[in-house]
């Protein structure tokens, strides 16, 4: 909230500088955002009287003014129509304007201009927050106004504004009055109550209106008084300057008057003009199904019976707490008013003003939550203003319609607690000191332990650690010294086994040149036609947001790769000339929808790629070393996923379930992704793959001979796959074999067409023996025979 | 014959002296002493002299050849040396070139500090759990001391699913989650992304938080100071310190935001910290009894602190890094960009 030093002072005397004083609220809990200083908003702009004026030699639009700036004269070349005279404001040479603009002198068409004449705009204001300024104006002084002084003091702007942030759980402190009790409390000095003072001569309040409060549950009070003979008129030059410090645009007297309280009281308050009070009657009722009413913004608002009405005898005039009807307020004719000052509960205002979206200052103050006595202290000011203002005549007696309620509540504790929670000693006389200084009173009985009463105000304070924390604040958190764990047991900590496995399957992916990136697990519902997901597909059934940041951001993704190409398609578009990347994220699965319960959270890893490097077999590279890092063997047969390249796409498959696909992106999605470069991407469902993982490191003998290597090249047809002929061998049992693996694929007119040539490398070993060539010979011919009967392979000449 | 071995002695020297480098001193070699050189047909002539001429004759020639033999092996052994030295010289490269590194990749920054923090934490007995991103109502907000319609509500820009679910705020519901179905003593980290609706210049809808919850039969704000200061010890230098501000937030009690010494001016004060020498970097407290109870904890007998903080926060104050954005761009210069950070 923006709280003026100057109103602050009216409570609780401040002899510190607005920083230090910020400091210091800052340490009891009121966080300080920001310090404006009015008059600083600009500087080196000053009075000055226009002395006289020439026309410019060189330009016809531009006049060159002589100009006095208090005891001395100066030159400012100008647009404006001067005539000579005026008091105004001139910024001088070496200004800075409140928009961050430096005046220099210089010369304007060939004549010296030593600075520029300003509206409220330059030093940081507008027209509407100064009496009498025209738009587009230059700002206009009083004839023998002192010259040479800030434009802005001239104008009466020397406040200091504190931007406080009051944390939700003292909705009392968003009053200059109680947050004046706080700076008390930071300064050590004493806060004044509230200025009232008024006399009531006009005819009863009875007279012109009575109240009924049907729903009490929802308005546990609800006070009105009443002026008769208004007169309505601009608000004294105090009350205006202070509403436009808190951002507020001053109308006239009896609008202002209840702003005024709404701000150093925290009690939001409406006027109504008497004549629209059909029957002088106001009932305060939960508004019929279908009422309508149209509120002063000229909104038509449908409420349901769940809503608060402010009621006359026949229909709305007010949704309570958030804003009257067009014709309640005040009008210039306006003679009679009633004041409403209410307390409405806080969570059906705020209920109600997000159904109706209908939102004001004072459904604001409700739905932080108001406490029992600011109504009286509102009225009661309210009255105090109209009375000082001449506002009208008040009329005798208040209505105060109101439930029981607890004055104070009691809270008991000891000190032991107290040490307990904060971990320092806790001094008795201290803590009664200061919880006084709190408003809390405190007793202490013969076993020791403390009664606080809590007076209503203090909503927030339940409980032991409450008091604590009242207690803490001012005392100081200096008090409390570091300690690790000095009364607790031991306890083991560790990682949980599918974290550890995500951070080891990281380690790997980052040791094989990959960089991992992090997007967003919201996307747009495109994806799923950009990666031609069947329409029947269940990735197909998203999680959606109601609120969504855009259609770009709405649905909870189901799988990572839409995410990816998006990644790499921003980098190839980005100078960059490669990329390969990782992410490991979850993707979220409904069970039901709409969502009764919670979604299934599945964790993928998705790799991508492109660049001069990048091509299938780079990609399927990283999914072998990360595979053979992690002992497991897939397979891959050839996939029919149709965002995949026809030729080069993978399903992967690991002990008979397919956990995810690797292949070249079909250019057709490439370039609906807008790259232009040929993108690679895999995906795998991590969770199934952290069961396949079972195998740990076994050590296995391995020979003190020296092994020998031989090479096979054979003949097959183009559509056998070089897999399954190292698969086959490896499954044959040949003797001392320990790899073989392929080396080369020729395809060409010495092999003929529709053919190729597979060239393999088997490497041999025993551990007990050298190996001879013969022996080796007779396990070559038995692979061969088994590549020529299954394959029907033929040896390459 | 002995002038015959002195004059092909005198010439094997003289070739010696003057053949110069490795293969010449071969050559000479092959030439006087090998299978068919001067010196071994001398040798065979041996055979053809008489008795008393033969061993007179025959120790002349060995001693003229190991007095060839010395010669040979000294200036080999100098020209192979001198050649080594050529060798090496002209194997000279530019130091300066760029070597030809393995291609390592790199994690993503956010990681990294996730991981650095849960390493401090795990040393001080903490477990890591995680929890669902999509959450429900009621343990976002409910067990956590935030009722329907509660003014702590807006503290959160939240994103719904529908009234009963939402993407969750904070990673706190994890703490409820924690107490509904573990018992004292808890200490636990919980790492994970959380959504606000808010996008602009420095929010993004989605960022990352570790949560914090130690609850034991005594647990004391001394504690949770102790804590955090070994965290923020650990994460920064050995000299960082950590002061607590009272402020609020539902499910503690009393809270408090804490601020570390700015790690760019060391606390003098700079622009990092806006002049302060503090630069704050998480929110915790004492867990509220109210919150306890909710958990099914006895809240007579139990107490506990937790914390949150927002891990792109710390890594931009630690990498210095200027903007949220940059995180989710994914520029892989950006992304590489921190690797090989060494543990203080």
């Amino acid at each position: 909230m923006l709280a003026p030093v100057s109103w602050l002072k009216d409570y609780v005397d401040i002899n510190v500088s607005p920083e230090k004083l910020a400091e210091k609220l800052v340490a009891i809990g009121f966080e300080v955002e920001g310090i404006e200083y009015q008059a600083k908003k600009a500087t080196s702009v000053k009075t000055c009287k226009i002395l006289s004026v020439e026309k410019h030699p060189n330009a016809d639009k531009l006049r060159v003014a002589q100009v006095d700036i208090g005891g001395k004269t100066i030159q400012v070349v100008t647009n404006v129509a001067v005539e000579g005279g005026e008091y105004t404001a001139v910024a001088l040479d070496g200004a800075v304007l409140a928009d961050g603009k430096t005046i220099k002198r210089g010369e304007l068409r060939g004549v010296l201009s030593e600075g520029m004449f300003c509206g409220p705009e330059e030093i940081g204001f507008t027209a509407a927050d100064i009496d009498g300024q025209k738009e587009d104006d230059i700002l206009r002084f009083a004839e023998g106004t002192e010259l040479g002084i800030d434009a802005a003091v001239a104008l009466g702007f020397d406040d200091v504004v504190l931007d406080v942030s009051v944390t939700a759980n003292r909705p009392d402190c968003n009053s200059i009055y109680k947050l004046a009790k706080e700076v008390a409390v930071a300064l050590g000095t004493e806060c004044r109550e509230p200025e009232i003072g008024y006399k009531a001569t006009g005819a009863s309040v009875n007279e012109v209106v009575s109240v009924t409060v049907k729903d009490k549950d929802l308005c546990p009070r609800y006070m009105a008084a009443c002026v008769r003979d208004v007169k309505i008129f601009p608000s004294p030059e105090k009350i205006r300057r202070r509403l436009r410090a808190v951002g507020i645009r001053p109308i006239n007297n009896i609008v202002d008057i209840t702003n005024y309280v709404l701000i150093e009281i925290g009690q939001p308050m409406h006027a109504f003009d008497s004549r629209y009070l059909a029957g002088g009657k106001i009932v305060v009722r939960r508004a019929e199904e279908g009422e309508h009413i149209v509120t002063l913004d000229g909104k038509d608002n449908t409420l349901n019976s769940s809503m608060l009405a402010i009621c006359d005898a026949e229909k709305p005039v007010a949704v309570a707490g958030i804003m009257g009807g067009e014709y309640s307020g005040i009008q210039p004719d306006t003679s009679t008013i009633v004041f409403e000052s209410a307390k409405f509960a806080r969570d059906s205002v705020r209920r109600t003003s997000r159904a109706l979206n209908l939102r004001s200052d004072s459904s604001a103050r409700f739905e932080k939550g108001i406490d029992f006595a600011s109504q009286e202290y509102g009225l009661e000011r309210a009255l105090t203003l109209v009375y000082e203002t001449g506002s009208g005549v008040i009329g005798k007696g208040v209505i105060d319609v109101k439930v029981n309620y607890e004055k104070v509540r009691d809270v008991r504790f000891t000190t032991a607690k107290l040490r307990r929670i904060l971990g320092c000693a806790v001094p008795e006389k201290q803590l009664v000191a200061i919880l006084s200084r709190l408003g809390i009173p405190v007793e202490k009985e013969e076993d020791g332990v403390f009664t606080a009463h809590v007076p209503d105000a203090r909503s927030d304070i339940e409980g032991v650690n409450d008091i604590a924390e009242e207690f803490i604040r001012v005392y100081g958190y200096s008090h409390v010294k570091p300690t690790l764990f000095a009364h607790s047991a031991l306890t083991r900590g560790g990682v949980p086994a599918d974290i550890a496995f995500r951070n080891r399957v990281k380690g790997e992916l980052v040791s094989l040149g990959l960089n991992e990136c992090i997007t967003y697990s919201f996307t747009s519902p495109v994806f799923a036609d950009r990666l031609r997901i069947p329409a029947d597909s269940e990735l197909r059934r998203t999680v959606e947001l109601v609120n969504p940041l855009g259609e770009a951001l709405s649905v909870m993704r189901t799988v990572l790769t839409h995410s990816m190409l998006e990644v790499l398609a921003y980098n190839a578009a980005h100078f960059n000339k490669s990329a390969s990347l990782f992410e490991i994220a979850k993707t979220y699965h409904p069970k039901s929808l709409p969502l009764t319960e919670l979604p299934e959270e599945k964790e993928k890893l998705v790799i991508g790629m492109y660049g001069a490097d990048a091509d299938y077999f780079a990609l399927k590279g990283v999914l072998d070393g990360l595979f053979r890092a992690l002992r497991v063997e897939p397979g891959y047969t050839r996939s029919s996923l149709a965002f995949l390249h026809p030729g080069r796409g993978a399903d992967i498959e690991v002990e008979g379930s397919v956990i995810g696909y690797a292949g070249e992106i079909h250019p057709d999605v490439a370039s609906e992704y807008g790259a232009d470069v040929r993108l690679y991407a895999a995906e795998l469902d991590l969770d199934a793959l952290v069961k396949l993982c079972t195998a740990g490191a076994r050590f296995k003998e391995f020979s003190k001979y020296p092994p020998v290597e031989r090479d096979l090249a054979v003949v097959v047809s183009d559509d056998v796959q070089a897999g399954d002929m190292i698969a086959a061998v490896k499954e044959a049992g040949i003797a001392d074999m320990t790899d073989a693996e392929v080396f080369d694929v020729y395809r060409g007119a010495q092999v003929g067409e529709g053919m190729k040539s597979i060239a393999m490398n088997f490497s041999f070993a025993s551990p007990v023996r050298t190996l001879t060539d013969d022996a080796i010979a007779s396990e070559m011919a038995k692979i061969l025979a088994l590549l020529e009967g299954k394959f029907d392979a033929k040896i390459r000449a | 014959m002995k002038a015959q071995i002195d004059s092909i002695k005198q010439a094997a020297l003289a070739a010696v002296e003057e053949a110069d480098g490795t293969q010449a001193l071969g050559e000479v070699r092959v030439r006087f002493l090998g299978k068919s050189g001067e010196m071994t047909s001398l040798m065979k002539g041996l055979s053809a002299l008489s008795k008393e001429e033969r061993p007179e004759m025959g120790k002349l020639l060995n001693e003229a050849r190991t007095e060839i033999e010395a010669a040979l092996e000294l200036k080999l052994a100098a020209a192979r040396e001198s050649e080594k030295a050529a060798r090496l010289q002209a194997e000279a490269v530019d130091v300066t070139l760029p070597g030809r590194a393995p291609r390592t990749g790199t994690l993503h920054p956010i990681t990294q500090v996730r991981e650095d923090i849960v390493k401090v934490f795990l040393g001080m007995g903490f477990e890591v759990a995680e929890g669902p991103e999509i959450e429900s109502d009621l343990y976002n907000f409910q067990l956590l001391n935030v009722p329907k319609d509660h003014p702590a509500r807006d503290m959160q820009d939240t994103f719904y699913v529908n009234d009963s679910y939402v993407l969750r705020t904070h990673t706190s519901p994890m703490q409820a989650r924690m107490m509904t179905t573990k018992k004292p003593p808890i200490r636990v980290v919980i790492p994970g992304r959380v959504y606000r609706s808010d996008d602009d210049a420095s929010h993004s809808p989605i960022f990352h938080q570790i949560e914090g919850l130690a609850v034991d039969r005594y647990i004391t704000m001394g504690d949770l100071e102790g804590c955090l200061t070994a965290f923020a010890q650990q994460m920064f230098t050995k000299e960082t310190k950590i002061r607590l501000r009272p402020s609020y937030f539902p499910f503690t009690e009393p809270s408090v935001e804490v601020d570390v010494t700015c790690a760019i001016c060391g606390g003098k004060g700079c622009r990092v910290c806006k002049g302060t020498g503090w630069v704050e970097i998480l929110g915790a407290g004492i867990v509220n009894p109210a919150v306890l109870e909710m958990c099914g904890i006895d809240s007579r007998q139990y107490s506990g602190f937790a914390f949150g903080l927002g891990l792109e926060r710390i890594a931009m104050i630690k990498y210095g890094i200027p903007n949220i954005k940059l995180f989710y761009e994914n520029d892989v210069r950006f992304l590489k960009q921190f690797n090989g950070e060494v543990e203080r």
